[in-house]
């Protein structure tokens, strides 16, 4: 698969204070790619750095194999950190400047947009009279101008109301299944589950891991087990794992094993021959936010 | 260069605050010319001896071609006024945020400095053009009975052009650094009216030196000569501040290149 954006040891200071630490990986074309990390991780540094609002003071990026360029970004839709337009412009009016530095789009593709994010009603109205959420949507529909084939979107979600957030998340997911690259940074780690295919974790500057989100943020199968007598169970479930836990409040017992190893009808006869009989099992993914919790640890 | 100008035409086009201030400076060229026309008619029409011994000593200042020069000395005192047009210009760039999405919407940061000096050279020859159109409207209606050509002193067009670009690019180079409007214009207005005007004076009478006219602002205050009623105060000084001024064309061309390669440079290195 072909990398849109190649990163190669971006080290970014801020003073004394180190921003981005060596930071690389590759963002694979058609991925939905997140850059996940806690406040103050660098996650929106190193999308600033690939649109050249930031200067890097060490490590390269490519777009597409060449160093990034104003030509390179026409064709990128962005939305970095906080939706930045003229106050005192409206809606339409500052899509037209977007259209007029970036080229994408015509002045169809403007009401196009403005009707996708649900704000074509507003579009004669001053950008300081939009609530946090309708400026939020017209940063999007100014990144969605022209459909270009890559995005870089900053918390794309923030401000927006419940409906917006599904309505955000849907969108792209309809994107990635158009064949469109979006790299996006978010610290939603549900957000990132439920549309990401790939995702990059950051904590403060450090690149802890990176890979597809099944890989990275999904890693053991946790088997939740209940019999008569939970510490009979709990002792000889200890034979075949190191990590039993009794839950006396669900009345179960947790099993951790590594990844893709818990057999279920294994265990079942295991039991059974041990002299205990099974009234409830099931196999469940480790929770990504435990799984986060545990990479960052925070 | 077309898609730059267009861009910046549809940043200004819709901007209340813009074509408010715009409208006020456009009023404020021709007002304070006339302004001072009347004075000048208010005292010399006076029958007493003083009021004729002042129309002999001042002559008609307002005359082609003498009222180029006069006109273009009167007019640069509201260098301000512009000036407050070029530093909203810039700092609302910072204050919005819209520079940085400028250059992720895909122009270079020199793209972006490029239509900041193509803005501050429009202004000023907006602003040369009021001053033209003023000083030949007024000056083609008090010559009578003037000599000499009246185009003779027209250069003084060229040379308030230059002085307004010159200042204008001062006041942008403020605005950049210091980003927050209010302060920037504070700061600018500030160090024009009394730091520097003090600091040229107190070199000039305390220490006997000169070094003040390579101060930023009067380097080109120094291309509009007096009118020449005021020069018949010290005409040695007058004639020398006259020949100065080929000098002083010089040092401002090279203030201005100094200041936009600055600009350039600063916007080119700077995080945004």
């Amino acid at each position: 698969m072909n990398s849109v954006l190649t990163l190669n040891k971006i080290t970014k200071f801020y003073g004394k204070i180190q921003a981005l630490k060596d930071v690389s990986f590759n963002v694979p074309e058609g991925s939905v790619f997140g850059i996940l990390g806690p406040n103050g991780s660098g996650k929106t540094t190193l999308l600033s750095i690939i649109l050249d609002v930031l200067k890097a003071n060490n490590g390269k990026f490519l777009w597409f194999g060449h160093p990034g360029s104003p030509d390179q970004r026409k064709k990128i839709g962005s939305l970095l950190e906080t939706p930045n337009f003229y106050h005192y412009l409206s809606g339409i009016n500052n899509l037209r400047i977007t259209q007029s530095i970036s080229g994408r789009g015509t002045a169809a593709d403007i009401d196009e947009v403005l009707k996708k994010v649900r704000l074509y009603e507003r579009r004669k109205s001053r950008f300081s009279t939009f609530s946090l959420g309708m400026k939020q949507r017209l940063a999007i529909a100014a990144a969605l101008l022209g459909d270009p084939k890559v995005l870089v979107l900053d918390e794309p979600t923030n401000g927006l109301d419940p409906v917006g957030i599904a309505e955000i998340r849907q969108l792209i997911i309809e994107l990635r299944n158009s064949g469109h690259t979006i790299i996006m940074a978010s610290h939603l780690l549900d957000e990132v589950e439920k549309v990401c295919t790939h995702a990059a974790i950051l904590r403060t500057g450090t690149l802890l891991t990176t890979g597809e989100v099944e890989e990275i943020l999904v890693d053991d199968d946790v088997v939740e087990l209940s019999a008569a007598d939970l510490n009979a169970l709990a002792n000889l479930l200890q034979q075949l794992s190191k990590n039993v836990v009794i839950d006396n409040k669900l009345n179960t017992v947790h099993v951790i094993f590594p990844k893709g190893q818990a057999r279920l009808d294994e265990i079942n006869s295991f039991c059974f021959k041990n002299g205990i009989v099974l009234n409830h099992l099931t196999l469940k993914k480790k929770r990504l936010e435990a799984r986060f919790f545990e990479l960052t640890n925070n | 260069m077309t898609q730059i100008i267009k861009t910046e035409w549809l940043k200004i086009k819709n901007y209340p605050a813009f074509w408010w201030v715009f409208g006020i400076t456009a009023l404020t060229y021709p007002g304070v010319n006339y302004l001072f026309l009347y004075v000048y008619y208010d005292i010399t029409k006076q029958h007493s001896t003083a009021g004729q011994v002042l129309k002999v000593l001042m002559g008609n200042p307002f005359a082609l071609p003498e009222g180029w020069r006069t006109m273009a000395f009167f007019s640069s005192f509201f260098i301000y006024i512009p000036s407050i047009v070029v530093i909203m210009l810039i700092t609302n760039e910072y204050t919005y945020k819209t520079n940085r999405q400028n250059i992720i919407d895909g122009w270079s940061r020199k793209n972006f400095m490029t239509a900041k000096l193509i803005d501050v050279l429009l202004l000023a020859a907006i602003v040369t053009v009021l001053y033209a159109v003023v000083a030949f409207t007024i000056g083609l209606t008090n010559s009578e009975g003037a000599t000499g050509g009246k185009w003779t002193l027209s250069y003084y067009i060229g040379l308030f052009f230059l002085q307004t670009f010159s200042q204008l690019s001062i006041a942008f180079t403020v605005g950049m650094l210091v980003r927050k409007a209010f302060i920037a214009l504070a700061v600018f207005t500030f160090y024009s009216i009394i730091v520097e005007p003090i600091a040229v004076n107190v070199l000039k009478y305390r220490y006997k030196s000169e070094a003040g006219r390579f101060f930023p602002m009067e380097i080109s205050d120094r291309l509009l000569t007096k009118p020449v009623f005021l020069g018949k105060i010290d005409e040695t000084a007058y004639q020398h501040s006259i020949e100065a001024v080929k000098y002083h064309v010089a040092y401002s061309i090279c203030l201005v290149l100094l200041t936009w390669a600055f600009c350039f440079w600063l916007n080119n290195k700077r995080d945004l």
